[in-house]
């Protein structure tokens, strides 16, 4: 089971537990059907405290991405180099975060890829995280 | 009842000590006391009549522990600016104003001290206000890899060129080569080395990024009425600005589209010159708070000073160096070439750069912005003046 270093941070309990079971559930305001992350318990926008957790694929294009060649303390389960992409969701408007693995040969902005849900060692805890694939 | 604070407070001391990271001489508290007492002097004033205190960054110095070093007689008020980086560092003034001007507060002090030894290192500060399993999951342990993710798309998707970094950071060294206080004094940037200097997180190599220094700045905020009175020339504060809007924030990642790749300023650069009454052609002298290069360069864009489209015409070495620059930035050096104590030497140059006591002195300067943490999930800038 999953062991995390900051735990959940605000209303996103479900995205982790999906996460860990290999799912990824992210929430929509079931009062103005906004797409809400970070997660909330209030919708801003219209007042709505109902939100319904929906599994999404994981595919979508790269937004941005940096290739860590510094070894900073806490990454020392990470092979340097290694490049994080922050991935546009095709499906709803949500932006996330996940290692590259595989070729890089394509890696740039806009670039189609799709994903897996795995476990990051970070220290002696196992991070729930998602992993990207170019296309 | 609204009240502009433009012009009715005033800085009328400063004072600031640097170390190389490490290896301050003294514990932290003992350096930020001397700073303290600097600006004091610098500005004729007793410690022991300062009643305010404001920090921001999880400061750890406490005003209440400074009270018997500086005679202190009433403490009267304190605070501290939210946020874990250096985007509450121009809030600070407004604080203070707003303390000074409702008769809470007479004598303000405004200060940030590291010492690496007391408060270990700031990058790791940082970040751990801001870590989470989101981030660490995904390797995002560090400020320079926030950065370098929005930096890439600064320069890739909105086409910024790369090459207005490195006039960045040559500026920067050559006002620092020139300043006996600064980490780079003697060295101008070698550009063979930047070029090629090992990377950090892509797109950012060593030199792009801010080195951390141990030290202490402090400054004396009074009425300008009490200024008068004073040692030095009061340089008054003309507006201030922090906050942040709709669409940017502590969003793991998920900013408005167009904001993504900004330094966060655009919600607050109207109020900051409505304020003081002034547009960016009115500014003659930058203090540009730059972490990291590109974001130096998304924070001059923010303020009006350029744009994604003729960023490369502005930020250009010549025009960036005193004296004879049209926009003169970071005339100590800044944070990359003078020296990193979150930021403070920015507003300390602020400072001495409208007093005339600037090592890079910029002939006739009268106005001077100090932009605050760019990046940051809340930020802050300030206009500072002399008559």
């Amino acid at each position: 089971m999953a062991r995390m270093v900051t735990g959940q941070l605000g209303a996103e309990g479900p995205y982790w537990d999906g996460l860990a079971k290999g799912r990824l559930v992210l929430p929509r305001c079931n009062g103005c059907g906004k797409w809400h992350w970070p997660a909330v318990w209030r919708c801003g926008d219209c007042g709505s405290w109902d939100h319904e957790w929906v599994e999404q694929p994981l595919a979508g294009t790269i937004f941005a991405w940096t290739r860590t060649h510094h070894r900073f303390a806490g990454t020392e389960g990470l092979a340097l180099p290694y490049v994080t992409a922050l991935v546009l969701l095709d499906a709803v408007p949500i932006r996330l975060n996940g290692l590259i693995e595989g070729s890089e040969e394509h890696l740039g902005i806009g670039a189609p890829v799709t994903g897996r849900t795995t476990f990051t060692q970070f220290g002696k805890d196992e991070i729930p995280s998602i992993r990207w694939m170019l296309a | 009842m609204t009240m502009n604070l433009s012009g009715k407070t005033a800085v009328a001391g400063v004072g600031y000590r640097q170390f190389k990271r490490g290896t301050a001489p003294w514990p932290e508290r003992g350096v930020l006391v001397r700073a303290i007492v600097d600006a004091c002097d610098d500005a004729g004033f007793d410690p022991a009549d300062i009643d305010g205190f404001v920090s921001y960054a999880g400061d750890h110095n406490e005003p209440v522990r400074l009270m018997p070093d500086l005679g202190t007689k009433e403490l009267n008020w304190s605070a501290q600016v939210w946020g874990g980086g250096g985007g509450g560092i121009a809030g600070t003034f407004g604080l203070a104003a707003s303390a000074i001007l409702t008769g809470q507060a007479k004598a303000v002090i405004i200060y940030r001290a590291l010492a690496e030894g007391n408060s270990g290192r700031l990058a790791a500060a940082v970040m751990a206000h801001h870590l989470n399993d989101h981030m660490v999951g995904v390797g995002m342990v560090a400020p320079a890899q926030a950065c370098a993710m929005r930096a890439e798309r600064l320069l890739d998707y909105h086409g910024v060129p790369r090459s207005v970094c490195e006039e960045l950071v040559r500026a920067s060294y050559f006002h620092g080569s020139r300043n006996p206080e600064a980490t780079a004094y003697g060295k101008e940037l070698d550009l063979a080395q930047f070029r090629t200097a090992r990377w950090i997180a892509e797109p950012f190599r060593l030199f792009d990024c801010s080195r951390e220094n141990d030290g202490a700045g402090a400054l004396l905020m009074v009425s300008s009425e009490a200024a008068r009175d004073l040692r030095k020339p009061p340089v008054k504060l003309l507006s201030v600005a922090q906050g942040t809007q709709k669409g940017w924030g502590d969003l793991l990642e998920n900013d408005n589209i167009e904001l993504f790749a900004t330094g966060g300023f655009r919600g607050i650069t109207d109020k900051l010159y409505k304020m003081a009454g002034l547009t960016p052609a009115d500014i003659d002298v930058v203090q540009l708070y730059e972490n990291f290069s590109a974001q130096g360069i998304a924070s001059l864009i923010d303020h009006g000073f350029c744009t994604y489209e003729n960023v490369a015409e502005v930020v250009r070495y010549e025009n960036l160096i005193a004296p004879s620059g049209r926009l003169p930035v970071n005339t100590s050096g800044g944070n990359l070439a003078h020296g990193f104590v979150h930021g403070i030497g920015t507003a300390v140059e602020a400072i001495r750069c409208l007093r005339r006591e600037s090592v890079n002195p910029v002939p006739g300067a009268r106005t001077c912005l100090l932009a605050g943490g760019p990046g940051a999930p809340t930020v802050s800038s300030a206009i500072f003046g002399v008559d």
